[in-house]
């Protein structure tokens, strides 16, 4: 599992004075299941089209399955699967057209994933795609990627659309069918619940700045929120202290390891430390989002 | 797989083209029995349906080869797929040019059987005189340029109607605007497949084909260098 299957290094994107992506540093092990969160508008989808190549970076560095972005394109896309933010495709072709327009492209397809994720997905095939309702467009993106037999999937925001028993039913399909194939998944969301269930592996993104990346057991078993009353406490954000927020005398701090040490540390500071609690993604996301504001 | 989806998206328009082109001299050659028209004025009939069909065909196939491929929500589609981009945009345009061509090829074998069989001479009109190997190519040249110009003002512009639009806007604009500058300053601009200057005419038509598959390497440069 130390093998990486995405790294970036200070990956950049600037659009005029705008920094859609400010200098992120990912690392997404091989085989592993990795949570890309961010509100709307955060980075997710401009990061991710440079992994594919659809956008050139200003400034960084990124590697995808061992191989360089800008150098080595036509090697990732073949083993990549996609599945993008806008669900849009041909309008005139049907689904069953569209897997034989894919088919072609990748030796490594697969005609019985087809069959079976048209049936679990509920798929019908030989419907226009203009004609399918957002949550049959949807499943047809995501069957041409299950499909693919790819060794990274690259999903953005994929169950946007989807019903709750979709959206159940393509988790069991991740979880179950891309893990058994030794794929690595990277999908992007705002739905906390959905990364918690099946993600090993998180990275908070906001105004294009990576805020944490984690593995969710160590945010379980390790981060703690401290809050904290006393004068003058420190604010530095550090490896420990992942954010600080200050209202007059209180201090709310977010610690990924050894709450109890910085709790006594604060306290030899002469704060009385009025809680330790531990955190769930959703209050992370919140307490990171909510210091950048 | 992207060759058949180009010949999956103009298939129909092909067929209808290729129909017409197949049946339009032999049915006018059936509906005048009876009359010399055919005998008269069947080659000037063929010249005139051979450039206009060709040019309906130029413009439909330039506008509809590219015409969801490079659009904002399909793009990324394509573009994730292994292969270069300039390969989606040169495939595109190969189908719809061997189209042209069949409709072309079609349309003059139908002539030529018609008024072989019911003209006296059919290389020879009344109207516009003998049929010669430029009254077949210059409209050819002129409708592959038209294409190529079509189709990729389709692909800078990412939408089949304007690009459609703006290639006729040229196609008609630019006549009158040599005859603007010819009037004004008493320079001949050359249109396709008129001659340029004094050089002979195989070279200038070399010079216009050359024009034509600029404007998809232009096409071509822009898929490349844009981002999605």
């Amino acid at each position: 599992m130390n093998e990486v299957a995405i790294g970036t290094e200070g990956l950049t994107k600037t659009y005029a004075n705008i920094h859609a992506v400010g200098g992120i540093s990912l690392t997404v092990p091989r085989g592993a299941i990795y949570g890309f969160l961010g509100r709307n508008g955060a980075g997710k989808t401009t990061t991710i089209k440079m992994l594919l190549g659809l956008t050139r970076p200003t400034a960084g560095a990124a590697h995808v399955l061992g191989m360089d972005i800008a150098a080595e394109r036509m090697a990732i896309l073949r083993r990549t699967a996609f599945v993008s933010e806008k669900k849009t495709l041909y309008p005139s072709l049907t689904p069953s057209e569209l897997v034989r327009f894919s088919r072609g492209f990748y030796p490594t397809w697969s005609d019985s994933a087809v069959e079976k994720y048209a049936r679990l997905l509920e798929i019908p095939m030989k419907q226009r795609f203009e004609k399918l309702s957002n949550g049959n467009q949807t499943k047809v993106w995501l069957l041409l990627a299950l499909s693919q037999g790819a060794d990274l999937l690259i999903l953005d925001e994929p169950t946007t659309a989807l019903d709750p028993v979709s959206v159940d039913q393509l988790l069991h399909v991740l979880t179950e069918d891309g893990l058994d194939r030794g794929c690595t998944i990277f999908f992007s969301s705002h739905q906390l619940e959905e990364v918690e269930r099946i993600a090993e592996y998180t990275g908070v993104i906001e105004q294009g700045k990576l805020l944490m990346e984690s593995r969710l057991d160590d945010i379980k078993s390790e981060f703690r929120l401290i809050t904290a009353a006393g004068n003058a406490l420190p604010t530095q954000i550090s490896s420990q202290v992942l954010s600080v927020m200050a209202e007059g005398n209180f201090y709310r701090y977010v610690v990924t390891k050894n709450a109890e040490s910085f709790a006594a540390g604060l306290s030899q500071n002469g704060a009385t430390v009025t809680n330790i609690v531990p955190l769930s993604l959703r209050e992370i996301f919140l307490q990171l989002v909510r210091k950048e504001q | 797989m992207y060759f058949w989806k180009c010949w999956r998206d103009t298939r129909s328009f092909f067929i209808v083209f290729l129909i017409i082109a197949a049946i339009v001299m032999p049915v006018a050659a059936v509906v005048c029995l009876g009359t010399h028209l055919v005998a008269d004025f069947g080659t000037s009939a063929f010249s005139a349906t051979f450039g206009l069909i060709l040019m309906a065909v130029a413009l439909g196939l330039g506008a509809i080869g590219a015409i969801h491929e490079f659009a904002e929500n399909t793009a990324h589609f394509l573009f994730t797929k292994p292969r270069s981009r300039s390969y989606f945009v040169w495939a595109g345009w190969a189908v719809g040019f061997a189209e042209l061509l069949a409709v072309a090829t079609v349309n003059f074998l139908a002539g030529w059987l018609t008024l072989s069989r019911y003209s006296k001479n059919p290389f020879h009109s009344a109207l516009f005189g003998s049929i010669t190997v430029h009254t077949l190519l210059d409209p050819l040249l002129f409708c592959l340029w038209a294409y190529c110009l079509t189709y990729s003002l389709t692909v800078l512009l990412r939408n089949g109607l304007k690009g459609l639009g703006a290639s006729m806007g040229i196609l008609f604009g630019l006549p009158l605007f040599a005859v603007a500058i010819r009037w004004r300053w008493h320079i001949k601009l050359p249109f396709p497949p008129e001659p340029i200057g004094g050089l002979p005419v195989v070279m200038s038509s070399i010079i216009w084909i050359l024009v034509a598959m600029l404007f998809v390497l232009a096409a071509q440069l822009f898929v490349e260098w844009t981002e999605i």
